[in-house]
């Protein structure tokens, strides 16, 4: 078999059984298509319809939960007050911006880094990757409360460290408590904890890259830089490309570290919208005004999703 | 290769299988089976003291009652006292929900209606929104059924504001407290009777060092203490900084610190028509106290939560804080405190007002313990909401196993009890200060929207602290989220029943 | 690939300690803090080593709340609940994504659907699916809490795989088809051999998901089933912080997926060449 199979050239994914175009073959292929993707949609369908109706009339409610008062219909006005009168949720939609923008573009880049390190070292590498996968796997509460213990000006390891290796001249910062640093002590955390998942996904991909098509570069004498950037890059695009859409999606969710290690403070700099909304949701039960600022958020990310789903698109439609 | 997928596949499940066969067999809603597993020790249970007295009212009958509250140590006394609870019949099923989340699991399942809660333990500054609402039973029947030895939770004997503002609404009672949190002052009564230092502060100021009554001597002692690493104190040469004060100024409880010194004037939270007055001239000078009082105190005080504040205290890095009573508690234990037997405690600083000062200590979280409007078995829940409050009270405030703190007058009239204290005359000390700062003490805001108030006084406070709102601008603001808060919650129904908040604050004198 | 030069393993090895100094020093701490005594907490200057290696902190934990089976409640919980997540969510996922990669079902807009479901802010979605999982009854069962793990790991599930298989050229399946192979043959015993590093990936990433989720554990669980993310925050009392209690439940939960992902790894070593579908 190994002698009919074409390499291909680098380019995006062909759909088999093109070629044929029998009729018999293209229901055929539909009946597949429909079946396969059948469990999936009907499992999310039927857990998702009724919320996403009863949030979607609760957009246009007043309902105040830690009253008895009943709900009443309000028109529009919650989606103005988030949009127009909230300065709070465009603070901590600016700081889940930074911790988004930041964080994704530090982990990318070391996580890709990691994973191109760890992919020359072949097998030799597994006790590496189970132990750079640590971070992802310690549950959120929990790393929150290590940070806690580190992060502490007088007890902490870290400025214990920092102190040590500048011989007493600088005692470090207080990480969590001056409002100058602590949403980058915040977005280390982050980083801490979700590197290895794009680490993970880019050496994934490095491993489903047929190895025939850097012979082909090698014959054609590309140098690694040239071989990087023009059969490892594109074909991993997709894959990339999706896992930045998650981390960016899952920023919006960043909370249990805010909740535990700061509070949202010092004053407002760490507060993301996502500790934002909970409150809103948990604390004050604002139900319809919550809604609102779901639906907004959901506007949002769709937003930032169509940006990168075009982008990949556009990538494929150029190679 | 092609059967990659089928092995990872299988891998997976019997790993699946494996571990869950590992683990023991999945629990069965059958609750009394798991109630006879013997795999849990005997629960370690204080001495009964049987100091007040009490009878078991005729049995119920072998009834479940759920119980929800936050989940670790105060969550035992429903262990220690199983015995009683099975003499009445009654078995008590413990729901544990984390500390953080404890509000949001029972508002929701209040909400859906389950039904899923007999008693409930919660935060006073909830009551409002919970005996509002409708999901509390009114107590006062309960209370004065016949006999009184199995039934009355003896009132009288709680101290007042506890009793008055976070057990009643609306002129009912809705709520028995089993938890009197309130803060005092303490502060290291080494340090203020060191010769060297009454003699340098005398120098200094003109007058004898005390610990603080007013908070500008809180803001004098305060500097007065601050020193680096290399000066003297206490005739001892420091090793590392050393400073005069701290407060919590993290998100989250910052406001309590800031109503500490603004109650003292006398001023509610709003006024009759619900206009707020948080920002009088009076909360301006007691928020910029606070600020004022930031210079004195460790660098990262603005992620000082309760634990590094007591941390800060208890290692011996501040001369002196506002902390929640059990503070002490945990310094007098010298394996985790460094400052063991040299803890002074006193009244929270106040202001002089009208000739005299006045002080008044917030009284930040406590737990009371309520029976559900929709539970089946509402008598049984009452009486373990009343044996927990009441009957057994004292055991569980002195023991060391629970973090529960005194709220009667039987817990400051047995120091006895408390052994955690080398001797009685510390623990007499101890609880002298808490009954003083109990009788100041001042409510969080517990009507309805208590928790969207207070997160604004709170967001506003640590700007102001941070530096990024004078306090002028930063109450101005509080004062304007209040008022939309106020609207939004309807502004009618909210002048009701503050108005009756009004009333028990009278009552009490906290306003004339 | 060429071998590496003596100077480029250098620069190799530095920048790995470097990231391993980075990543595992939290990990580290953790682990030592399982083992310290009180006043070791918070202590200057920091204890790094504990004076003893005592595993009290364990057991407290293990047999932590009143009811004294917390921990182990905990990990059996979150055991049987992230596997059964990870399970469905693999099983069902893989397919979808194939037929949306292949196939285009439903095109662009069908896809983006599947994956907004995972947009929408947990906190809005919580009360609306209590309602539900309280009208079927199901509320504090091990069910309720895979059905909500699944929803949410499925579109990340689907799009993750969507883009291996974008990755994966279409003519190998072709290939296959000509040979005689039928569709589901061929994603079988062609596609899905070829994406089994990142199924691998997927899969554990599904299971560290459904293994850390908190806020879904706290509002649909009561007694029977309570998953450690719940049993963690547990050991903050309201006065007192359990940190050695913490750090040795934190280190408990980590071995699942260190277990895992070493057993998974072999299938994340290269190797796979076109001529493996050969088999």
């Amino acid at each position: 078999m190994r002698d009919r199979v074409a390499i291909p050239q680098g380019g995006p994914a062909g759909y088999p059984g093109e070629a044929r175009r029998s009729a018999s073959g293209r229901s055929r292929r539909r009946s597949v298509a429909i079946l396969f993707v059948l469990p999936a949609a009907l499992t999310l369908l039927a857990i998702t319809v009724f919320p996403l109706i009863y949030e979607l009339r609760l957009v246009f409610m007043s309902w105040e939960l830690t009253t008895n008062a009943p709900a009443r219909f309000v028109g529009l006005q919650n989606l103005i007050r988030v949009l127009s009168q909230d300065g709070r949720f465009w603070t901590s939609m600016r700081v889940t911006a930074i911790l988004m923008i930041g964080g994704v573009a530090i982990q990318l880049s070391i996580g890709t880094g990691l994973a191109l390190l760890l992919n020359r070292l072949g097998s030799r590498r597994t006790l590496l990757v189970s132990l750079f996968l640590i971070p992802v796997m310690i549950a959120p509460v929990v790393a929150g409360f290590q940070f806690r213990m580190i992060y502490h000006d007088q007890f902490g390891p870290l400025n214990y460290v920092i102190e040590l290796l500048t011989f007493g001249q600088w005692g470090g910062f207080a990480w969590i408590a001056d409002p100058r640093v602590a949403l980058f002590s915040i977005l280390m955390t982050d980083v801490w904890q979700w590197t290895p998942f794009l680490m993970l996904i880019v050496l994934a991909g490095l491993q489903s890259v047929p190895v025939e098509l850097y012979e082909a570069a090698e014959v054609d004498g590309a140098s690694p830089w040239q071989t990087f950037w023009r059969v490892t890059v594109p074909l991993l695009l997709p894959v990339i490309i999706i896992g930045i859409l998650i981390r960016a999606m899952d920023s919006f969710k960043l909370f249990d570290i805010i909740y535990l290690v700061t509070g949202g403070g010092p004053g407002n700099v760490t507060e993301t919208i996502s500790f934002y909304t909970y409150l809103q949701g948990f604390k004050f039960f604002s139900l319809g005004y919550t809604a609102a600022m779901a639906f907004i958020q959901l506007i949002i990310i769709t937003l930032i999703a169509q940006f990168f789903l075009r982008f990949q698109r556009q990538q494929r439609g150029e190679v | 290769m092609k059967r990659a997928s089928l092995v990872l596949l299988t891998l997976i499940l019997v790993l699946a299988t494996g571990l869950s066969a590992c683990a023991p067999a999945p629990a069965t809603p059958a609750a009394p089976a798991e109630e006879a597993e013997p795999a849990a020790p005997a629960a370690e249970a204080p001495p009964a003291l049987d100091v007040v007295k009490w009878e078991y009212p005729a049995s119920f009958g072998g009834v479940t009652i759920n119980l929800v509250g936050d989940a670790g140590h105060n969550l035992k006394p429903y262990e220690f006292w199983k015995g009683d609870f099975e003499k009445v019949g009654i078995t008590v099923q413990i729901i544990e929900v984390p500390f953080e989340g404890v509000y949001e699991k029972e508002k929701t399942e209040f909400v859906a209606g389950t039904g899923a809660f007999d008693v409930v333990t919660f935060y006073p500054a909830y009551i409002g929104d919970f005996a509002g609402n409708g999901y509390l039973e009114p107590l006062d029947e309960y209370m004065a059924k016949d006999p009184a030895g199995a039934w009355d939770p003896n009132a009288s004997d709680v101290l007042a504001p506890f009793w008055e503002l976070y057990c009643k609404f609306g002129g009912q009672v809705y709520a028995l407290p089993i938890d009197g949190d309130v803060l005092m002052l303490m502060y290291r009564k080494d340090l203020f009777e060191h010769p060297d230092e009454q003699a340098a502060f005398k120098e200094q100021y003109g007058k004898d060092l005390a610990p603080p009554e007013t908070w500008d001597d809180w803001l004098q002692i305060g500097e007065f203490f601050t020193r680096e690493a290399g000066e003297t104190l206490a005739g001892e040469t420091l090793e590392r900084d050393f400073y005069g004060s701290a407060e919590f100024a993290k998100r989250g409880f910052s406001f309590a610190w800031f109503v500490n010194r603004w109650a003292a004037f006398g001023e509610p939270y709003f006024d009759e028509n619900m206009t707020p007055m948080v920002n009088s001239p009076n909360a301006v000078k007691a928020l910029q106290n606070m600020v004022d009082s930031l210079k004195n105190a460790p660098p990262d005080v603005l992620g000082y939560g309760y634990d590094e504040l007591r941390d800060a205290f208890i290692k011996s890095n501040v001369a002196m804080v506002v902390q929640w009573t059990d503070v002490p508690k945990k310094g007098a234990d010298p394996t985790q405190s460094e400052i063991a037997g040299k803890i002074g405690v006193g009244r929270v600083p106040g202001w002089e007002v009208g000739g005299q000062v006045v002080h008044r200590s917030l009284m930040p979280v406590g737990r009371v313990v309520a029976v559900a409007a929709d539970s089946k078995n509402k008598e049984a829940a009452y009486w373990v909401a009343k044996h927990v409050s009441y009957d057994r009270s004292l055991e569980d405030v002195s023991t060391a196993l629970t973090g529960l703190d005194p709220y009667r007058t039987t817990h400051f009239t047995n120091p006895q009890a408390y052994k955690m204290f080398p001797t009685a005359e510390e623990a007499q000390a101890y609880l002298k200060g808490v009954e003083a700062a109990m009788a100041d003490g001042y409510p969080e805001i517990f009507i309805p929207g208590a928790a969207q108030f207070e997160d604004s006084l709170d967001l506003h406070v640590n700007k102001a602290l941070a530096g990024q709102e004078t306090p002028q601008a930063a109450l101005d603001a509080v004062a304007t989220e209040w008022d939309e808060t106020t609207d939004k919650l309807g502004r009618d129904a909210q002048i009701d029943l503050w108005r009756k908040a009004l009333e028990a604050y009278r009552t009490l004198g906290l306003i004339k | 690939m060429r071998r590496m030069t003596r100077l480029e393993a250098a620069v190799t090895a530095g920048l790995l300690i470097a990231a391993l100094i980075f990543f595992m020093f939290p990990v580290v701490w953790m682990f030592l803090t399982s083992f310290k005594s009180e006043a070791e907490y918070f202590h200057y200057p920091p204890v790094f080593i504990p004076k003893d290696f005592d595993f009290r902190n364990y057991f407290n934990a293990m047999a932590f709340p009143p009811d004294g089976r917390g921990g182990l409640q905990g990990l059996r919980d979150s055991l049987i609940i992230a596997t059964a997540t990870t399970l469905v969510a693999v099983l069902i996922g893989s397919l979808a994504a194939y037929s949306l990669s292949r196939f285009k079902t439903g095109g662009d807009n069908f896809s983006f659907w599947i994956l907004s479901t995972r947009m929408f802010p947990p906190v809005a979605a919580a009360l609306p699916l209590f309602l539900i999982f309280k009208q079927i009854r199901l509320l504090d069962t091990h069910l309720a809490l895979i059905i909500a793990n699944t929803i949410f790991n499925l579109p990340f599930v689907i799009w993750l795989m969507k883009g291996f298989f974008d990755e994966l050229p279409g003519e190998l399946e072709e290939a296959a088809l000509i040979d005689g192979c039928s569709q589901v043959g061929a994603f079988v015993r062609v596609a899905l051999p070829l994406v089994t590093p990142g199924l691998v990936a997927t899969s554990l990433f599904s299971f560290i998901f459904a293994w850390n989720e908190f806020m879904f554990a706290l509002l649909l669980t009561r007694r029977n089933v309570r998953t450690l993310t719940i049993i963690v925050p547990s050991l903050v009392g309201g006065h007192e912080i359990l940190w050695g209690e913490i750090a040795a439940i934190g280190t408990i939960a980590i071995i699942p997926g260190i277990l895992l992902s070493i057993l998974l790894q072999r299938y994340l070593v290269r190797g796979l060449t076109l001529g493996a579908v050969k088999g």
